[in-house]
């Protein structure tokens, strides 16, 4: 177990540290203890259990004894030691020594040697896996149904240590790289598509279309549409892909000029499109946007002998339709009439997916071998996250090389390939390459790994082209504080979002989370996803406007669907409620899915605590449940979770007057009037109380049942409040257990490990950093990614 | 990939409730030992383990009379039918599930503990170590045998947040197999996955292929990892050495099914995925334990029906209280005809899935006579959290080796792992010992 002594019920205490030692126990309070209730034992040359503490003279010896002294401490706070029978130290000593001990490694971390940890390499976990997939290969593969769920630890389903691979695993990795491989690169890409559209049937249709033959006229002197053209059609395009239109024709004229016609794309999202003054040049109304591609004089003039009008359509996104259109004729010109019989599109030309065409892109005409090794030099560096061995490339190569004598097409063999670069460990595990892994002094890591932990703990993805430039050029490092700001405003970093703030505020639970359906018969799924929405919708706002993290506990603003809005009765976006007076000018009604920012008028609703996600997932599925509602707050937000229930609590006595008539809060106090529980639920039961004016899906009430809803409550510190909004300000001002508390959690997230007493300094930097930039949300991650445990490692020698 | 759209449900209906006809014959494959070695006269004895969470109302789990003449209490009743060939054990203790100093976490204990019959190291993350299943154990002396050597299947996915119970990692409360001490085996959900992991989907032939290049992908893996030798820290070595043990699993299994007889898939519709009932889940499980067992796929398999500490409602019994509140009932009486629900709840999807395998015929009898299938829980009373007198059921006939139909009191505190040391045994796997276990079980047989 590892120590942590400023996250545990010892974590208010921190800054008294030192001042406790001044007016309680003096320096030699250990030493006085040993020698009055252990030594006597515990010294020699047969120390009882192999433990001698008679050398234990000073703080800074029981700090050099970390893991012995913790069990020490372990066993005096669990009245364990002395046995039995021997002179019993008071209540009030046991808990002396614990304090004098947690000051005594608190001076002792603050004066030693910085340590930066040491982090187990991890293996992808499965939101990382698929972001790599997606960056890397170009493909969209959802592991969750397949692989195994990632094991968590401390909080988080990113840690080295924890993660473990099961040979199913590895056979999901296996069948998983051949599904990808299979999506990526398509060994026999079919033919182009041709698609006909008879001009009877093009746009502007309609029953008084007529036809000549198999021809449909258009002519520049008609009125209605119909007649005039442009005649279009509607297609369906891939954006990267080329494409030829082509058009059946031939025209008439008096004059002695050619019948020119005008071949035209139209779309929504057209990039460059023409103006209006080339539109005025066109017969009939075009279409906007709208780009001209091509003007062709029509030389044809008979239906036996048409002519085919053909045109190279570039990859454009937004394409959406073609039309072809008369060009008018120039000024005195007679009148002219162009017959076309169908238009046309074939394409895309290249069918092969885009993800095939990157991946395997290589310079033509060259000897295949090279192509295959030219591929790798490519995909490996990326694929490893660094730049990597000709021998590496050689290795890959072979495989190919070996599949290929199976298999006729390269592009079969090649995905073969890749499919032994998916499954190596160097790709699912984030590797850090160390030629000094034994060696215990700290040092930086190099800058393609820093560039990997940058990219997974803000994309949880790898690394992008600018990152692994900078990498390169060694200037990543020179970088840091500008490449986090790009990064979080990039939208790969919704990552962070769902994985760290889920995680970190535990609403995936919601995800199988089943109230009551007679108690809360409003709560359906819409209403399920709505909820972890807003918090997943806030979290974000905080992020991409660099807010305050205090933003967190309280704000003004949130963001609500209409499903959601009705849960929290809310009637518009300037937060008026349904059936109230409007305390503000009316706002936009809210109405479907979308969800739309609401700006709050009162203190009902704002930041994180009630919210209907984290509501829900710490009631019941029938009813509230204060204690685990001020366990959360306690645990998530405060860091101070408070100690297991001890083991064989008594039973509640069975009082069925209590049961059958007190309220909620009346039975729990029941609880609390048991010594063994009452430390604990002191501190948890008032913060949650303090929550129950909402019910166990997050609505707002004044009523449970027949009680009627008492929210105050007092803090073991004497601080009383009377509900919610006092309970927001209350936190507000443990602003720094709470930006501490958080940047301990992000910490753990962003480094894959748990926290041990050497990284308290690095986290007193990152809170102090805080304090000076006013709770900044970009300057917690600046902070992170320059901390020492970030930037660097050491060595170790044993587990 | 193709997919059957026949749903389950109409074929369940087709045939009826209950099952007095030999429903597999008609949708399942023969019995896979019987067609390839049609003179071998004993089929094999196999092992499953299901295990249901947070303890039982021991009062109307535990028959008052033993012997052979005995009642079924209220939770037990859902399994006459199957009485005859059942074993109520009682009496035994998982005495590594209690706290031995480390506090609380009674759950996750119950779990890690029940196989492996060792403490399981108190952590929310690094360094999880319990011991190696019982299962598991069973997998590595029988499991080359058949193509896979094992099989873990569940009903909840691993939790999904936090510690889970008091420190102890969410790995220990989601856990059944440890194929090492710090290997936990995930178990499988997805009974659309445990249906492709069973049985091919691809013909023959393709599978072949399949395997082949998959073997050079595990060959190229093996040789390209030689250059991170000596760079790496001694953690990363132990995780690196989990993978290829990984690895090497996946290849064994390549060879095994280049040496064993082709399985035939079974014309059983092909899971699409997790059903929304619960009830439907684990029936949907149980038909493929039964499948699994039935074309000899695997001999032994661990089935958690809800992880340790579930706070799963039961909304469909009129129970929309979460499971683990309910437990610590305080003996409050209508919290406790709630939890006896639940348990009831359970016992009839065992009924399910014991009529199931008795309504198999195989050699001269039926799929149960020729297994060991234990049922129960490492939490005896939810709300007291002792781990004596565990609720556990025998049920089958372990190849004439297991004299059921009856119910057997043992001496306080006779520990559990003794009852797993003597099914091992009777799978031809001599040991003397196994986690905290004193000595073989009497009175099964």
């Amino acid at each position: 177990m590892v120590w942590k002594p400023w996250s545990s019920l010892a974590y208010v205490g921190i800054a008294l540290f030192s001042l406790e030692m001044a007016k309680g126990e003096g320096p030699n309070f250990g030493k006085e203890f040993l020698g009055k209730y252990c030594v006597a034992c515990h010294s020699g040359q047969n120390p009882k259990a192999e433990l001698s503490l008679s050398a234990w003279q000073t703080g800074d010896d029981w700090a050099k004894n970390r893991k012995s002294a913790l069990n020490v401490l372990k066993m005096v706070a669990q009245a364990e030691m002395p046995p039995e029978g021997k002179q019993q130290p008071s209540v009030e000593e046991r808990a002396a020594l614990q304090k004098w001990v947690e000051a005594a490694f608190a001076f002792a971390d603050q004066h030693a040697k910085p340590d930066p940890g040491r982090v187990t390499m991890r293996r992808l976990n499965r939101t990382e896996y698929k972001n790599t997939v997606r960056d890397l290969i170009g493909v969209d593969f959802d592991p969750t149904q397949d692989f195994p769920s990632d094991d968590i630890g401390h909080g988080f389903d990113n840690i080295g240590d924890v993660l473990t691979l099961s040979p199913v695993l590895m056979e999901r990795y296996l069948a998983a790289a051949e599904n990808i491989m299979t999506t990526a690169i398509m060994p026999n890409p079919p033919q182009p598509t041709k698609r006909y559209q008879s001009s009877q049937y093009c746009e502007p249709a309609g029953g008084n279309v007529k036809l000549e033959g198999r021809y449909r006229p258009i002519a520049s002197d008609a009125t209605e549409p119909v007649f005039t053209g442009p005649l279009n059609t509607p297609y369906k395009w891939e954006d990267d892909g080329v494409y030829i239109f082509r058009s059946r024709v031939y025209a008439q004229t008096e004059g002695q000029q050619p019948v020119r016609v005008a071949m035209l794309v139209h779309g929504p999202d057209l990039p460059d499109p023409d103006t209006d003054e080339d539109a005025a040049t066109l017969v009939g109304n075009v279409i906007r946007p709208f780009k001209i591609l091509k003007t062709v004089d029509i030389t044809a003039v008979d239906a036996k002998k048409p002519q085919m009008l053909e045109v190279t359509v570039p990859a454009m996104p937004g394409r959406h339709r073609t039309s072809l259109a008369i060009v008018k004729p120039a000024e005195g010109q007679p009148p002219v009439k162009l017959y076309i019989e169908h238009l046309a599109l074939e394409g895309p030309l290249d069918p092969r997916p885009a993800s095939h065409r990157r991946l395997l892109a290589c310079t033509p005409d060259r000897p295949q071998a090279e192509q295959t090794r030219e591929v790798f030099r490519r995909f490996l560096p990326r694929a490893y996250r660094r730049p990597v061995t000709e021998d590496e490339v050689n290795r890959v190569v072979a495989v190919v090389e070996a599949a290929q004598k199976d298999e006729p097409k390269w592009e079969s063999a090649m995905q073969v390939g890749f499919q032994a670069v998916l499954c190596s460990p160097k790709f699912l595990f984030r590797v850090e390459l160390d030629d000094r892994p034994q060696h215990p002094d700290a040092r930086p890591l190099d800058e393609f790994q820093l560039a990997s932990r940058l990219s997974y703990f803000l994309w949880s993805s790898l690394p992008d082209d600018e990152l692994r430039t900078l990498a390169e050029q060694q200037q990543l490092t020179a970088n840091l504080e500008p490449q986090v700001k790009r990064m979080l405003q990039d939208t790969k970093s919704t990552a962070l979002v769902h994985n760290f703030a889920v995680q970190w505020l535990q609403i995936q639970r919601l995800t199988s989370f089943s109230p009551d359906p007679t108690l809360f018969p409003r709560f359906d799924e819409r209403l399920r996803q709505a909820m972890l929405q807003e918090t997943v919708l806030f979290f974000e706002s905080v992020v991409r406007e660099d807010r305050s993290i205090l933003d967190l506990l309280d704000a003004n603003y949130t963001f609500v669907n209409e499903p959601l809005a009705r849960l929290y009765g809310i009637a518009d976006t300037n937060g008026n409620y349904v059936g109230q007076k409007p305390v503000g000018p009316r706002g936009q009604q809210i109405r479907g899915e979308k969800f739309q920012r609401v700006t709050l008028q009162d203190k009902q609703r704002g930041g994180l605590l009630t919210q209907a996600s984290i509501l829900t997932v710490t009631s019941n599925p029938t009813r509230t449940s204060p204690v685990k509602r001020g366990r959360w707050v306690l645990e998530q937000l405060l860091g101070a979770p408070p100690p297991p229930p001890p083991p064989n609590v008594p039973e509640l006595p069975n009082d069925e007057k209590a049961i059958a008539g007190g309220s909620l809060r009346q039975r729990l106090e029941l609880h609390r009037a048991n010594p063994a529980c009452a430390n604990c639920h002191a501190k948890m039961d008032p913060l949650g109380f303090a929550l129950e004016n909402y019910d166990a899906i997050g609505t707002f009430r004044t009523k449970d049942g027949a009680f009627d809803i008492d929210p105050s409550g007092q803090l073991p510190d004497g601080e009383t409040f009377q509900g919610t909004p006092d309970l927001k300000t209350v936190l507000l001002n443990m602003k720094g257990d709470f930006a501490r508390c958080l940047a301990e959690k992000m910490t753990i997230y962003a480094l894959g490990r748990g926290l041990e007493y050497y990284d308290r300094r690095a986290i007193d930097r990152m809170v102090a950093e805080l304090e000076k930039n006013d709770y900044r949300f970009s300057t917690l991650v600046v902070e992170i990614v320059k901390s020492e445990p970030f930037r660097q490692r050491r060595g170790t020698t044993e587990n | 990939m193709t997919f059957r759209r026949i749903s389950r449900r109409t074929v369940l209906r087709g045939l009826g409730v209950a099952v007095s006809l030999p429903w597999l014959d008609a949708m399942g494959p023969v019995t896979a030992w019987a067609e390839q070695k049609p003179n071998q006269a004993t089929p094999p004895n196999r092992m499953a383990f299901l295990y249901v969470p947070n303890g039982k109302n021991m009062a109307d789990w535990t028959p008052s009379q033993e012997g052979t003449d005995f009642e079924l209490p209220a939770i037990l009743k859902p399994l006459e039918k199957v009485k005859q060939q059942l074993l109520v054990l009682t009496g035994l203790t998982a005495d590594k599930a209690r706290s031995h100093g480390d506090g609380g976490g009674d759950h996750a204990r119950a779990l890690a503990a029940f196989l492996t019959g060792a403490q399981p190291k108190k952590t929310d993350g690094t360094d999880i170590k319990v011991g190696v299943s019982a299962d598991q154990v069973a997998a590595s002396r029988v499991g080359h045998k058949t193509r896979l050597a094992s099989l873990e299947i569940g009903c909840e996915h691993g939790a999904m947040a936090g510690n889970c119970d008091s420190g102890y990692s969410c790995v220990y409360s989601s856990t059944m197999s440890w194929r090492s001490g710090t290997q936990p085996l995930p178990k499988e959900v997805n009974p659309k996955l445990v249906f492709e992991r069973l049985f091919s989907t691809v013909p023959n032939a393709e599978r072949a292929q399949r395997d082949a290049r998959r073997k050079s992908v595990l060959d190229f893996v093996r040789e390209d990892s030689k250059d991170l030798q000596g760079r790496l820290g001694v953690n990363d070595v132990r995780k690196l050495d989990e993978y290829f043990s990984a690895v090497r699993d996946i290849e064994q299994r390549i060879a095994r099914a280049q040496q064993l007889p082709p399985v035939k898939t079974p014309e059983y519709p092909q899971p699409t995925g997790i059903p929304s009932s619960y009830e439907e889940h684990i029936r949907l499980m149980c038909d493929l334990l039964v499948l699994a067992f039935q074309a000899d796929v695997t001999r032994v398999c661990t089935f958690v029906l809800a992880n340790e500490g579930s706070n799963k409602s039961y909304p469909f019994i009129n129970v929309p209280e979460g499971h683990h509140e309910l437990s610590h009932h305080g003996n409050d009486e209508a919290k406790k005809s709630k939890i006896r629900q639940i348990n009831t709840f359970h016992t009839t999807q065992l009924a399910y899935l014991l009529e199931k395998l008795q309504a198999t015929p195989e050699g001269d009898g039926t799929l149960l006579d020729h297994m060991m299938l234990a049922y129960g829980s490492g939490n005896s009373d939810g709300n007291a959290h002792n781990h004596d007198n565990l609720p556990l059921l025998l049920a089958g006939g372990g190849c004439g080796t297991l004299k059921p139909g009856r119910h057997v009191r043992y001496a306080k505190e006779t520990p559990l792992n003794n009852l797993w040391l003597s099914l091992l045994n009777r799978l031809e796997i001599d040991l003397d010992q196994l986690g905290d276990s004193t000595g073989a079980l009497s009175h099964l047989s």
